[in-house]
């Protein structure tokens, strides 16, 4: 099977950015007189959050350092700081953003953190929320975080299911009734926690999953840099396991390629870390010899490896059809799609909740769950009919540009004011009424 | 890469009015700092800046916009913006960045503002 190589020369790049931090450090040795005006000026707040963090690999991990860095861009004056939840194994040093690790399994460690934050000059802590990263019976040591902990708190809810267990119930009513505001990325996972956990709808926020800033580039000229100008690429990305479905889109490439003879299928991603400690590589190795057994080895390739940010934005950027054929319809997150659709991508995707929504409108092609059939017939309806790709990909781009990181980090930035804001009226309101009934 | 900013320039008096649309960010701003320099160095001592047709600014944006105060400031003048829309007027909120940079209605009211400072 042709294994991918790596990818040529690129002939585009995120470019680099000299932000607001930048000009502000610049400024302490350049012109003193404007740095304080602006530390004067400028509104301040410091954050900490509690979640995974590279180098975990997990997606949870990869939206922390995304959500962090982008606030931080917005907020020169500020010390930000991580609270990393880690397992024993896993003995990779962190950045020095990371302050403070609670051992997973440990639950006096969850205690301790929360001592930590407690003590420290943080103003507000935003927690990432995915049951399996915490421990505990479905991750509840969180909870005990959350009852010790004194500072104002946001919960980012990355799994809300339809049909949860009891405890996993009770652990969202308790992570939304101890946080001040919960934040899901579809509107659906708001209606969700309101009709099936009954929360308080005053306690849960959207804000989307936030994409990669990636201006529209014409996939004729990332496809030459990759030596695939020929082929009609399509994509699926991110961490491997058999929830993704994968093997229905290596089961719809014959008859894709049967019409586009030079259609390729690229399935960018390591198996998931998780995944490979219980069962190695039992599912990629099944979606090898699938592929062998169709005859496809032209027409599918693997890359096996985690991709930096730059070479992934590469290849969605070369991509004509990105594909999530996921089979959980509960899913109500996909960081993959979200990306997708951040590069103005001709999208086909199964109906999962986040996929439903964010795909409305226009902005992609449904298809029916683990079904080759309805896959290939999306992937050569685009295919064949560049105006509707051509229409897919500008819907999704508008979509994704509202989703770029500098915007989603003014609306975590945003909401962790207006936390703050109203604790300290509540604070204001509760002295005055002390200060009264001790007058009277 | 596509560069989604649409830069107007134009000279009233010794004021610099550069009029941007579409998207300032790290892909852009890069640019915009340039044309801000080559204004300033045609002779303008104050800068208005329009953001009415922008749509998006990120920190590089704003980085820009704090380099462009820095140059003007040197000239011992002044940068003000005009008409921000509610997405962009958030991030200046948001950060506090509104207390920094003045921003006004229209172009006319910015221009009179700086007249006054002047005079």
């Amino acid at each position: 099977m042709a294994k991918l190589e790596k990818a040529k020369e690129p002939d585009i790049t995120i470019p680099e950015e000299f932000g607001l931090r930048d000009e502000v450090r610049f400024l302490k040795t350049e012109d003193i007189k404007l740095f304080r005006l602006l530390r004067e000026s400028m509104n301040k707040i410091e954050p900490a959050y509690v979640a995974t963090y590279p180098p975990s690999e997990c997606g949870i991990a990869t939206f922390t350092k995304d959500v962090v860095t982008s606030v931080a861009k917005y907020t020169p004056f500020s010390r930000p700081m991580v609270v990393a939840v880690r397992r024993e194994h896993e003995i990779e040093p962190y950045e020095r953003i990371v302050r403070f690790q609670i051992y997973k399994e440990r639950h006096e460690s969850y205690l301790e953190a929360a001592r930590f934050l407690n003590d420290s000059y943080i103003d507000i802590v935003s927690v990432q929320h995915e049951y399996g990263i915490y421990g505990g019976p479905d991750g509840e040591y969180i909870l005990d975080f959350l009852e010790a902990l004194e500072k104002p708190a946001v919960a980012t809810l990355h799994t809300v299911l339809q049909n949860p267990s009891p405890n996993q119930k009770r652990i969202i009513q308790e992570i939304v009734r101890l946080c001040d505001v919960s934040i899901v990325m579809v509107r659906v996972g708001r209606q969700i926690l309101i009709d099936t956990y009954g929360v308080d709808p005053q306690k849960v926020t959207v804000i989307p999953h936030g994409v990669p800033n990636v201006h529209r580039v014409p996939a004729a000229r990332v496809k030459r840099a990759l030596g695939m100008a020929d082929n009609s690429i399509i994509s699926t990305f991110g961490l491997i396991n058999r929830g993704k479905g994968i093997e229905y889109v290596i089961q719809a490439m014959p008859r894709i390629v049967e019409k586009h003879p030079n259609a390729i299928y690229l399935v960018l991603g390591e198996t998931h870390p998780g995944v490979r400690k219980y069962e190695g590589e039992t599912y990629r190795n099944m979606l090898t010899e699938l592929v062998a057994q169709l005859g496809m080895e032209k027409h599918v390739r693997f890359n096996n490896r985690f991709l930096a940010l730059d070479e992934l934005v590469r290849y969605l950027c070369a991509t004509d059809v990105y594909v999530t054929p996921y089979l959980n319809k509960d899913q109500i997150t996909s960081g993959t799609l979200a990306y997708a659709l951040g590069c103005g991508k001709a999208i086909v995707s199964t109906p999962y909740l986040y996929a439903e929504e964010v795909l409305a409108d226009g902005r992609g092609l449904l298809v029916d769950f683990a079904s080759p059939e309805s896959i290939a017939d999306a992937i050569i309806r685009i295919l064949d009919d560049p105006k509707l790709k051509e229409n897919l990909e500008a819907a999704a781009y508008r979509y994704g540009r509202r989703a770029a990181w500098f915007n989603v980090a003014v609306d975590y930035l945003g909401l962790f004011h207006r936390v703050l804001n109203r604790r300290r009226l509540a604070k204001e309101l509760v002295e005055s009424t002390q200060s009264m009934s001790d007058r009277q | 890469m596509e560069m989604d900013l649409g830069i107007h320039v134009k000279m009233h008096n010794n004021i610099g009015i550069i009029k941007l649309s579409g998207e300032l960010d790290a892909y852009t701003s890069g640019r915009f700092r340039e044309v801000m320099i080559e204004t300033l160095e045609n002779g303008c001592a104050h800068l208005v800046i329009s953001l009415a047709d922008v749509e998006y600014v990120d920190s590089s944006g704003l980085g820009a916009l704090v380099g462009g105060l820095k140059r003007v400031s040197e000239r011992k003048g002044r940068l003000v913006l005009v008409g921000a829309r509610p997405q962009v007027r958030k991030v200046f909120e948001i950060t506090g960045l509104e207390k920094v940079f003045p921003i006004y209605g229209t172009e006319q009211e910015a221009i009179e503002a700086l007249e006054h400072f002047e005079s």
